[in-house]
């Protein structure tokens, strides 16, 4: 089971009618590290024209330029990122951060952990960790490079991070995934749905040991760059009835997510959760889980 | 400790550092807060703001650390526009390029080089004594921002 035909009949059987799609490359203001009217300035006399992005307060769109927005000086003094536009929203569902100790469980490359310090304005704690030990070089330049203050980098399995015996207010959970199309033109060609539900485990191990570490009045954000039920709703559904967690509204870009996935009905709340179609973006699949209060 | 104080006395500079505050991990140092002391183990990766690392004896500042001592008294350049990406771009800084000096303008000293905004762009050595009229390289670089990008290749 796998191949391009597959993979795009079982999205149209979620409604969505396969489309060829390139995202438009985004970066994201580091309003820690610069004021945005005077980055903006800067970057439009080097000749990079950007167009805001909608439904992101930082987030502009690169409308044209002549070369690398990665290598301006603007860029190597960190007053902002290169971050895909999906990837920026997991971050900003958070309520108030400042002050928080919050755990990046999945964390290098480092955009997502520079942007949590971002909107922490460098205080509380980030825990940020990743399984790969050559990620961690990238993580940590990312952090430099962007001038981040409060965050601890461990070498660590996600699934380990009750060994660091901290209680965390927040989590963010931007699960190893199947990746989408979007994103990586061979896609079709190289995946399975044997990959899919591999995948699907770890990232239930991954939450179940979040919501270990996560405080009763806690918050999880979950996301994918899966399109594949499996990573998304179907493990969302999951959670709720083996973590007794909750999904929480949020007010985000993206369609609600289908509560019936190939003839399984899922609890209704599951339509809180946001899948969001490549398109201007890549695949993308958010949603914010919470402790359920009958449990406490 | 000491060879971060003895690297900040190169520019003819000090900031103050609390000790109790810096960790150590192998070769690399680390300043951290309060916050972040209560929460670490000793099996960090990073933490806090990076420093800098020494080896062979020689310590090799971090960006972090350079900007921290250009925000206050030490030496520094201000150059132009072109010069400034020319610099980030490995280059060393012709007189033409400097719009101010700031500091010693003596031969064999370090020096940080801002650019218009007065970010801190890296550091080098002045070649030879900046109020002397002389052709070719005035400062030599010894690190630049452009490091980011080389790291990754």
């Amino acid at each position: 089971m796998s191949g391009k035909e597959f993979f795009v009949g079982r999205y149209e059987k979620l409604g969505w009618k396969y489309e060829h799609s390139e995202p438009k490359q985004a970066i994201r203001i580091n309003v820690m590290n610069t004021k945005k009217a005077d980055i903006i300035k800067r970057l439009e006399a080097l000749g990079i024209e950007l167009e805001k992005i909608p439904f992101l307060e930082n987030g502009y769109w690169i409308y044209h330029s002549k070369f690398s927005v990665g290598a301006t000086s603007e860029y190597l003094l960190g007053l902002y990122s290169i971050q895909e536009t999906a990837a920026q929203i997991p971050a900003t569902l958070f309520t108030d951060l400042k002050d928080k100790i919050v755990l990046d469980a999945c964390a290098a490359p480092g955009g997502k952990t520079v942007q949590l310090a971002d909107l922490m304005q460098n205080t509380g704690a980030i825990i940020a960790l990743d399984v790969k030990r050559q990620r961690l070089t990238a993580l940590s330049n990312q952090l430099e490079r962007c001038r981040v203050k409060n965050t601890i980098v461990y070498h660590m399995d996600a699934r380990q991070a009750s060994r660091l015996k901290i209680k965390f207010d927040r989590i963010l959970l931007d699960a190893p995934c199947s990746g989408n199309f979007a994103t990586d033109k061979e896609w079709f060609s190289k995946r399975t749905i044997k990959d899919v539900e591999r995948n699907a485990k770890l990232q239930r191990e991954m939450l179940t040991e979040a919501t270990k570490v996560l405080k009763d009045d806690g918050e999880i954000v979950y996301s994918t760059c899966s399109l594949e039920p499996e990573e998304n709703e179907l493990n969302i559904n999951w959670a709720m009835k083996n973590l007794n967690l909750q999904v929480e509204k949020i007010n985000c870009y993206g369609e609600k997510a289908p509560t019936n996935i190939f003839g399984k009905q899922l609890d209704s709340s599951i339509e809180n959760c946001r899948r969001i179609w490549p398109g201007q973006t890549q695949g993308f699949f958010v949603c914010k889980l919470k402790k359920r209060v009958d449990t406490l | 400790m000491k060879p971060i104080k003895d690297f900040v006395r190169q520019f003819g500079g000090s900031i103050s550092l609390e000790e109790s505050l810096i960790v150590r991990k192998e070769n690399r140092y680390f300043l951290i807060n309060e916050k972040l002391k209560k929460l670490i183990t000793k099996d960090f990766f990073y933490v806090g703001i990076y420093l800098g690392k020494t080896r062979k004896g020689k310590f090799f500042p971090s960006f972090n650390l350079l900007s921290m001592i250009a925000e206050k008294e030490a030496n520094k350049i201000n150059v132009d526009k072109k010069t400034a990406w020319l610099f980030i771009c490995g280059r060393d800084i012709f007189k033409q390029g400097i719009i101010k000096v700031m500091g010693s303008k003596r031969k064999g000293n370090y020096t940080l080089i801002l650019n218009q905004h007065r970010e801190c762009l890296g550091f080098g050595r002045i070649l030879h004594n900046l109020d002397e009229e002389r052709g070719g390289a005035a400062v030599k670089n010894i690190s630049d921002v452009g490091d980011f990008l080389r790291r990754e290749k």
